[in-house]
């Protein structure tokens, strides 16, 4: 186990941040701490790393219990924090030597590794470049350098992709990817739930300071009662189809929009579903246009879990 | 040394507004030190000093005391009122008073420690010019008295009289050209106090505000480096900073003043500004925990070096200041700074009782590095659990 939480609490005066906070984070995996806004994850992180205080739970990294003083646990921890954390006075390149400098004393091979991480985040043409001058996106990239030149064991990444470009965030996501390919095991926090299912390959969903489903995504998928959303374009609509749809017994809710003519119904967890329906249209001769079968989200988790919606934080 | 570099780097950013301070001084410097004349010329036996004398003994040796002065000082008439005294000593109309107490001849002829009441514009060329003719007074006086008994005290008063008129004034006069010219130095010293403390809250408050800011505090918080090694250089840095800033800051001096800068006074100028140094580092410090933004880092900057400047005689000579602003001014270490600058210009020899006062001042402004750098470690600590 890289990292096991054990009913971490977190309280502040009135508010509870984390309320007996449960984590095991394994080797070589990308595990991803999904949440809606201030539902406690840079809480959770930041009592990780020791950085804040808290009430009550054990926290240990590589076996050992964590502590501001354990130095040697966190030589080989890589940080990106969510607030993106540089000195304005310093270059891209200066950067990255300062935090790189603070893991590795050796000069020649620190040199390398600072020029390597330049190229993973592909800042080469920027290294002269004050913080201040970079776009959001490039200044994330920068921050993600600064954490992992070092070339940490453990990569904790808190939110990279806030406020950042499709085309820096796809660069993120394969940047992450392929630290974990060479052997990092990765922490990735995010609300956005299309990242974390994309990379993470085991997820906690997080709310109110509580992990409240945890598992692969096929396995949080397999928790809920939910199947596909299915979708079907009707364009001679009435209100009987929508009664009928609705009576079938794998159906679960049914709902037609009038603006671009689709009728969405929600399916429980099961097989055929989408055959039951279409035989149903067939049977009562309604003509269809487009169909779409999408599996449930981990937003239909979330959903059904604590019954409002991911997105809607996001 | 991840810090201590960052630190400089840091600084580097900042210094074209360190530099325009820099700039100031040494404008100012240059300016005040041509302003006037070369003290090498003045002629001191010529103007003759401006003094009330009042003497409430009428023993012969006070009277002969009188009589020596009126012909080295140039005696004004002023009634023994303290206002009228005090505004004659403001406008220069005289520039030392001197009260002979009752019981003076007496007290001299039994050979004990006699006290004349004097006031003085501190510093000045002629309080030292006076604190030597009278010295000289008494001490030939003590010598009669020691080694001839029996003496009346009128005829005592006729040997030392007869005794000091033989004695050329020349040695005297070497060391008032010497004394005026440690002035100039001290006006210097006195300005540098403003730059130096300009240039150091500007400096220290600077990298602090980097280093405190809490995202990259934290960041650097969860490196293996240790918080106490993080400390050290943070120390060190801003120790370095200051010992470079006031090195840079004592170059004019060697410029205009030369080989004086390592006479006896010339190095007490400098330890004074070395210790003021210090001192305006620890206060610096306890700035940048209080300041939140660049912005109030060079309002403070601003006003504290200028406003503690000000009251404490940097820039305006103490005398000139009333005694409600020198004694808010006693509250800054400025103002024992300017009073050991002033004493060491107003030296006639650097002796042991002369440096006294002085390393007495210094271990003042030292008080205040201590205090300043308590409260910030308080205030520190309270923001921490806060
Ligand atoms: N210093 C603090 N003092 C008081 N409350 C705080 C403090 N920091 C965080 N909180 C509260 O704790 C809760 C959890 O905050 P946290 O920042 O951990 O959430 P998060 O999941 O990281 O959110 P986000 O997605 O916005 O980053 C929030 O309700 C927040 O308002
Ligand atoms: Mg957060």
């Amino acid at each position: 186990m890289i990292i096991k939480v054990n009913n971490l609490v977190k309280r502040y005066d009135e508010l509870i941040a984390l309320d007996h906070f449960n984590l095991e984070v394994r080797e070589g995996e990308i595990f991803g701490l999904l949440g809606p806004n201030g539902s406690g994850k840079t809480t959770a992180i930041n009592c990780i790393l020791s950085l804040l205080k808290y009430d009550k739970g054990t926290i240990e990294i590589y076996g050992r219990p964590m502590a501001p003083d354990a130095y040697d646990i966190k030589r080989n921890i890589g940080i990106i924090m969510q607030n993106v954390a540089v000195f304005d006075e310093l270059t891209v390149y200066e950067n990255i030597d300062y935090f790189c400098g603070m893991y590795i004393f050796d000069k020649q091979r620190r040199r390398e590794l600072v020029e390597e991480a330049i190229e993973f985040v592909e800042l080469d043409s920027f290294r002269k470049f004050l913080p201040k001058k970079l776009s959001g996106g490039l200044l994330r990239r920068l921050n993600i350098a600064c954490g992992i030149a070092h070339r940490p064991k453990l990569i904790i990444l808190d939110e990279p992709t806030v406020a950042v470009d499709p085309q820096s965030r796809r660069k993120i996501l394969e940047g992450i990817r392929k630290l974990n390919e060479e052997g990092a095991t990765i922490v990735y926090t995010s609300h956005y739930m299309e990242e974390v299912e994309e990379i993470c390959t085991r997820i906690a969903i997080m709310d109110k300071g509580k992990v409240i489903a945890s598992g692969t995504k096929d396995e949080l998928k397999g928790m809920i009662n939910s199947g596909e959303k299915l979708t079907v374009e009707i364009l001679e609509f009435n209100p009987n189809i929508l009664e009928g749809v609705g009576s079938l017994p794998s159906i679960v809710s049914v709902d037609y929009n009038e603006n671009n003519n689709m009728l969405v119904a929600k399916s429980r967890r099961g097989k055929n579903n989408l055959s039951a329906l279409l035989e149903y249209l067939r049977n009562n001769q309604i003509n269809v246009g487009r169909i779409y079968s999408e599996p449930p989200t981990l937003n239909d988790v979330f959903l059904e879990i604590t019954g409002k919606e991911l997105r809607d934080h996001v | 040394m991840q810090v201590y570099k960052a630190l400089f780097k840091v600084i580097e950013k900042n210094l074209p507004q360190i530099i325009i301070y820099l700039i100031v001084f040494i404008g100012v410097a240059v300016g005040l030190s041509n302003a006037g004349g070369n003290p090498a010329d003045m002629n001191f036996t010529a103007t003759k000093v401006s003094i009330a004398f009042i003497n409430y003994d009428k023993s012969a040796l006070a009277e002969g005391l009188e009589n020596y002065l009126s012909k080295n000082t140039n005696m004004i008439d002023i009634p023994d009122d303290n206002e009228k005294l005090q505004d004659a000593l403001f406008f220069r109309e005289i520039e030392y008073i001197i009260r002979v107490p009752k019981g003076f001849g007496e007290n001299l002829m039994m050979g004990k420690a006699v006290e004349l009441e004097k006031t003085a514009i501190p510093g000045s060329v002629s309080e030292v010019y006076l604190d030597n003719i009278i010295n000289k007074y008494i001490n030939t006086a003590n010598i009669y008295i020691s080694n001839m008994e029996g003496l009346s005290d009128k005829q005592l008063a006729d040997f030392v009289e007869k005794d000091l008129e033989q004695k050329a004034e020349v040695r005297l006069n070497r060391k008032i050209e010497e004394v005026s010219r440690s002035q100039k130095v001290g006006i210097h010293f006195n300005y540098m106090a403003y730059s130096l403390f300009a240039v150091l809250i500007l400096g220290v408050s600077t990298v602090m505000l980097v280093f405190q800011d809490k995202d990259l505090k934290n960041r650097n918080l969860c490196s293996p480096m240790t918080i106490r090694s993080m400390n050290t250089q943070l120390i060190l840095g801003n120790l370095t900073y200051a010992v470079l800033a006031w090195l840079i800051m004592t170059l004019p001096g060697f410029f205009m003043f030369g080989s004086f800068m390592l006479t006896a006074k010339g190095m007490l100028f400098l330890l004074n500004s070395l210790i003021f140094s210090l001192t305006a580092l620890s206060i610096s410090f306890l700035v940048s925990i209080l300041v939140k933004g660049p912005g109030a880092v060079s309002a403070a900057a601003n006003v504290i070096s200028l406003g503690t400047s000000f009251i404490s005689g940097s820039m305006v000579p103490q005398e000139l200041l009333g005694n409600t602003v020198l004694t808010i001014g006693s509250f800054t270490p400025n103002y024992w700074y300017v009073k050991s600058n002033n004493a060491i210009a107003g030296m006639a020899d650097v002796t042991l009782k002369n440096i006294m006062p002085i390393f007495y001042n210094m271990l003042i402004v030292i008080g205040f590095a201590i205090a300043s750098l308590a409260i910030a470690l308080v205030v520190s600590k309270q923001k921490r659990i806060g």
